[in-house]
């Protein structure tokens, strides 16, 4: 049985796309949970500092620290569109596999 | 113009030979898979959501008057202890950089504030508790790479 190379590419790029939709979901809730937190954090502050709760100086040293979290975004953004990119190579190649065992006739791979 | 200088045999010979180069490659592609991130570890995701469920509960004991000098030294030791330790698995897995550094980070969240000293307050731990969230992404990435993985394992057995 030969491999209809057409359907085959349009199959690959289907799973590819079904991979990193659920990643590009949890993307998108995560950045959004991290405005909130921050957007909270920074009127929290505001706050604490306008009743006396906390001085300048606790104030600036919670701001560099918001500044410096932005490494760890860094890093699970990078993570994510890793792991999509994952799931999308490797969904497309289980599709050719199934293609490949189906065009042989045996369940090589 | 090759075929001009090629026999019938040979131009059979050099197709043939072009076709299982191809079917070569098209095995050897498929039977890889790309892996770019450590797998998702349990114990890992465990220990995290443990140690931001004690960061949340200190800061709010903070808040309400609730948490005494002692507790908070306590609250840091045992902070610092734990992301001591998930650093120290998490280099364990190849492929883990990102993991790694967001825990170097983190350690250092929980450095500064314990230095800083007086009370916790939430909003000062706002950085902290970003990290916090930082590395929880790291895990549900993971995690859903991880479901993904037996999907398809499945699917194509």
């Amino acid at each position: 049985m030969s491999i209809d190379f057409e359907r085959l590419l349009a199959d690959m790029l289907k799973a590819s796309e079904k991979a990193a939709k659920g990643h590009a979901a949890d993307l998108k809730n995560y950045l959004q949970a991290r405005v909130h937190l921050i957007v909270q954090g920074v009127a929290q502050l505001a706050q604490d500092r306008r009743t006396g709760k906390i001085n300048d100086s606790d104030v600036k040293f919670a701001f560099d620290q918001i500044k410096e979290s932005e490494k760890t975004q860094l890093n699970a953004v990078a993570v994510t569109a890793r792991a999509a990119a994952q799931d999308a190579i490797n969904a497309a190649l289980a599709v050719a596999a199934k293609a490949i065992n189906k065009a042989i006739g045996i369940a090589l791979l | 113009m090759l075929r001009a200088i090629m026999t019938n045999r040979e131009v059979l010979r050099f197709r043939l030979a072009g076709r299982a180069t191809a079917w070569a490659a098209v095995f050897l592609l498929v039977g890889c898979s790309a892996v770019f991130v450590a797998p998702y570890d349990e114990t890992t995701d465990r220990l995290l959501t443990d140690l931001y469920v004690r960061t949340e509960t200190a800061l709010l004991q903070a808040e309400a008057g609730q948490l005494t000098d002692k507790d908070q030294q306590q609250f840091f030791d045992n902070a610092i202890g734990t992301v001591r330790t998930l650093k120290a698995r998490s280099s364990l897995f190849a492929k883990n950089e990102d993991e790694i550094n967001a825990l170097a980070e983190l350690e250092k969240r929980y450095q500064n504030l314990r230095e800083r000293g007086g009370p916790l307050r939430s909003s000062v731990a706002t950085g902290l508790r970003a990290t916090l969230l930082d590395l929880q992404q790291i895990q549900i990435s993971k995690r859903r790479s991880e479901t993904f993985t037996i999907g398809s394992k499945k699917s194509s057995s």
